[in-house]
């Protein structure tokens, strides 16, 4: 169960770095891109047959160049713009995994992605997929709780 | 003669990416208005005409759900048409939103999936509309 959590949040936060910015993940980041260190991280919180939270943290510039390849602009992207594609990957990242692993007839609310102090995963993580993107590399961490949630009985 | 469009959601490059690919893709483009929110979003088609709505359906302050049901109710801007562009992945929820729009587009999407959308709504890229339809009121059925 937890390998299938893992894979399904890989597969979708890959296709979501892919489809929106035209960017190419690897399933295992390299030692350079390993060694960045968090630039910023993104929270979703959501609510339905069960609640939780999802944490997309970037590094290696990775905001810069969602920001740019979602613009389809050279040169930096306003700080602004950065912030605002990393909200919306994190956004499509969590619709799209949520009926992966809940079914596609449930019903989810997702919040309004908001930016926070990058932190270690926590002890509670339900699911936990790392990908190589660009030059660095990005972390995406799923909690899941209540009685309905998978990988908790 | 361009479409004139509104597109309503409450992340600006996201906005930027859909004009963008409206234009890349074919689309014939009027002029362009932009919303955050769907109270933004009503307000802009109470001060401009607009052949076609893009929405978003999670954003703050008015969300694309209510904002269409209050196009419904409106008999100046009941029958325009509205493409839902969202991350929702339920199945119930996609039919019941494709019930009350004209045409569903799901995040992430790419230039081809849009303009398939729109030439089904509102004819080739030409601009004509569809056979049988005008621009405002197609796809409509409440």
């Amino acid at each position: 169960m937890e390998s299938q959590l893992k894979e399904k949040l890989y597969k979708a936060s890959a296709r979501t770095f892919e489809d929106l910015a035209f960017l190419l993940p690897s399933e295992t980041p390299g030692e350079a891109q390993a060694a960045q260190p968090v630039e910023r991280a993104v929270l979703v919180r959501f609510s339905g047959p069960f609640s939780g939270r999802l944490v997309l943290k970037v590094s290696g510039g990775l905001p810069q160049a969602l920001a740019a390849n979602m613009l389809g602009e050279d040169g930096p992207a306003p700080e602004g713009a950065k912030a605002d594609a990393l909200k919306e990957a994190a956004n499509v990242i969590c619709g799209n995994y949520l009926p992966e692993i809940a079914g596609p007839r449930e019903v989810f609310r997702l919040e309004a992605p908001e930016l926070i102090e990058p932190a270690p995963a926590g002890p509670e993580v339900s699911a936990r997929a790392e990908l190589g993107v660009e030059e660095g590399r990005c972390e995406v961490e799923f909690y899941a709780e209540g009685p309905g949630a998978p990988g908790r009985g | 003669m361009g479409l004139n469009i509104l597109v309503v959601d409450d992340s600006g490059v996201m906005r930027a990416m859909i004009i963008k690919t409206l234009k890349m893709c074919g689309v014939p483009v009027g002029e362009i208005h932009q919303a955050a929110n769907g109270e933004e979003g009503l307000k802009q088609l109470e001060n401009h005409w607009v052949d076609l709505v893009l929405v978003d359906i999670n954003m703050p302050v008015m969300g694309g759900e209510e904002m269409i049901d209050r196009m419904r109710q409106n008999p100046v801007t009941k029958d325009i048409p509205v493409v839902v562009v969202s991350t929702e992945s339920s199945q119930s929820r996609i039919e019941m939103l494709e019930k009350k729009s004209s045409g569903f587009v799901h995040k992430p999407f790419n230039p081809e999936i849009i303009k398939g959308v729109i030439d089904g709504i509102v004819g080739g890229t030409d601009g004509k509309p569809a056979e049988g339809k005008t621009l405002q009121g197609v796809g409509q059925d409440f």
